[in-house]
């Protein structure tokens, strides 16, 4: 029943807008081996595996919800594509520099996604960085606030401020001093 | 505080949470304020950034979690896959150590095979050496098989087919005593000759000497008349080493001259009843005449050695005249023959030599 469900990329792509948990898991599910064997084929670990394709799926994933995605090819060559741009990537960030890797498929050039997407790695990781140099509890408020959208009332009551604007005026506080960290880190090349 | 105040309006403003104249207000604001229009523009960005963090970290919780979930629906399988160490080692150096395996292996064989051909033309050497010494064997063994074949009379000196053998044979005196090879006549039930002239008798064995391979036979044939006078004589010395001899005989149905040397004054195996002559020969030949330069029957043909290249054999003249000496005393009532005195052939070119002579060489054919 479930896998029927899916049965198409169209599906797949539907469920994955629609927020559907179970089209994301069914596509994950369905391309791991491939990109696993991919990269065991091309001296790779399960655990960069792993990696390469959570990478690639986000992509995939973020592309959609843009709905910026204009499927010209199967979900299938598309990760793999994506994969092996990946991969290359960090093989030679890694000093080996492979000439050659082992197609198992065609692939896409995508010239334009990945630079995308290593930009939105980039800010990922600056914004990771910046969270954790703040420190608690001002990260958790910002987290439990902008991300779990917890209204302000739990806020206050969690972290034990006296009232609301207390709560609100720590959140500022919080969110000023994360400004001025991931700033001092992250130009946009925009 | 007013920092802090204007980060909730702007929030409100980005969120879209302003009425429409608060909104017009704030924006006009920002148009008249630099500082501020930065402000919000960075607050943009950092809550966006910030949006995006957000649900890039859920979505890569939620991915382990399809990961984790993934493998443990694989666990049972993964149990007896999880790779060993030298596995993983093996699949990452697969290729280099396969690449090595053969380079190795083509090394070792190539070393071998060059080392191999190095050597090949010293055991070559070696090899020919011994198969020189084998053919000797070979060689005595077939001489022993051609002895054999000589003295049982079944050589290949007769004709192929089964129950019709042919030879050669000569008159030794004018009056019917005809000398062929006791081989070709061996078996017979009936012996016919007949010459290049068409002249055809009936023979008779009348003496045989199994020995020196020779057998007497006298025309047995009311309507025979004689052969006239013999144009050659016998030789009773051992001719020299190196003498021009020739022969003629019935290989085929018609005659056929040969000729060639006397290679040797012993015969096969150092047999001393024979020469050895260096004419080629082929079945049929035997019991033909040998003849000297001079017209005088040295020998007569018996055989040749199988696999050697110009060595046919012919029993020396000496023991013919023997045996024919030897005849009527082992014969009852018979007369010694008489053989020829006179050359007529000294002295004649080779040509008139055999025109002369062609008319007392027999085809010698057996029938049993």
């Amino acid at each position: 029943m479930k896998k029927s469900l899916y049965e198409t990329d169209e599906a797949i792509v539907d469920g994955i807008r629609n927020d559907d948990n179970r089209a994301l898991a069914h596509l994950y599910k369905l391309y791991f081996p491939m990109i696993s064997h991919f990269i065991l084929n091309n001296n790779g670990t399960e655990d960069e595996a792993k990696d390469i394709y959570q990478e690639g799926v986000i992509v995939f994933y973020e592309k959609i919800r843009d709905n910026s995605l204009e499927l010209t090819c199967q979900i299938k060559t598309y990760l793999y594509s994506v994969c092996r741009r990946l991969w290359l990537k960090k093989l030679a960030e890694k000093g080996r520099y492979m000439v050659k890797v082992e197609d198992s498929d065609n692939f896409l050039g995508l010239e334009e996604d990945i630079p995308r997407h290593e930009e939105n790695e980039r800010q990922f990781n600056v914004m990771a960085d910046a969270l954790s140099q703040l420190g608690e509890p001002c990260r958790s408020l910002l987290e439990d606030y902008y991300f779990r959208t917890q209204n302000m009332q739990d806020i206050t009551e969690k972290f034990g401020y006296t009232n609301t604007d207390t709560a609100k005026n720590q959140k500022y506080k919080c969110l000023q001093r994360l400004k001025k960290i991931f700033f001092a880190a992250y130009k946009p090349e925009v | 505080m007013f920092n802090y105040g204007i980060y909730g309006q702007i929030e409100r403003y980005l969120s879209g949470g302003m009425a429409a104249e608060e909104k017009a207000a704030f924006e006009a604001l920002i148009n008249t304020d630099l500082r501020l229009a930065e402000k919000v523009r960075e607050h943009e960005q950092l809550l966006k950034a910030m949006h995006q963090y957000g649900q890039r970290k859920s979505l890569k919780q939620q991915l382990n979690r399809i990961h984790a979930e993934m493998e443990a629906e694989a666990e049972p399988i993964k149990v007896t896959a999880t790779p060993a160490p030298w596995q993983v080692f093996w699949k990452r150096h697969a290729q280099t150590v396969a690449v090595a395996a053969s380079v190795s292996l083509l090394s070792v064989f190539g070393t071998l095979w060059s080392v191999q051909q190095l050597k090949a033309p010293v055991r070559q050497q070696t090899a020919r050496y011994i198969e020189l010494r084998r053919e000797m064997e070979k060689i005595k063994q077939e001489q022993r098989a051609i002895i054999k074949g000589i003295s049982n009379a079944e050589a290949a000196a007769v004709a192929p087919r089964p129950a019709r053998f042919s030879g050669t044979g000569f008159a030794v005196s004018a009056d019917g005593y005809i000398v062929t090879s006791s081989h070709v006549t061996e078996g017979a039930d009936s012996v016919l000759i007949e010459n290049k002239a068409g002249l055809k008798y009936k023979v008779k064995e009348v003496y045989r000497s199994q020995e020196h391979d020779l057998s007497i036979l006298k025309v047995d044939d009311p309507s025979f008349g004689g052969f006239g006078k013999l144009p050659y004589t016998f030789k009773t010395n051992p001719s020299d080493l190196g003498e021009r001899v020739y022969t003629l005989g019935y290989p085929r149905e018609d005659i056929v001259f040969g000729e060639g040397s006397l290679s040797s004054a012993s015969g096969f195996e150092g047999d001393t009843t024979s020469y050895q002559i260096s004419i080629p020969l082929n079945p049929g030949n035997s019991g033909g005449p040998l003849l000297d330069d001079k017209g005088n029957i040295i020998g007569v043909i018996s055989g040749k050695q199988a696999g050697q290249e110009g060595a046919a054999f012919a029993v020396k003249s000496a023991y013919l005249l023997q045996m024919i000496t030897d005849m009527p005393a082992a014969t009852a009532n018979m007369l010694p023959l008489t053989l020829p005195k006179s050359n007529a052939l000294a002295g004649n070119s080779r040509t008139q030599q055999l025109k002369k002579m062609k008319d007392y060489v027999f085809v010698v054919k057996v029938y049993n």
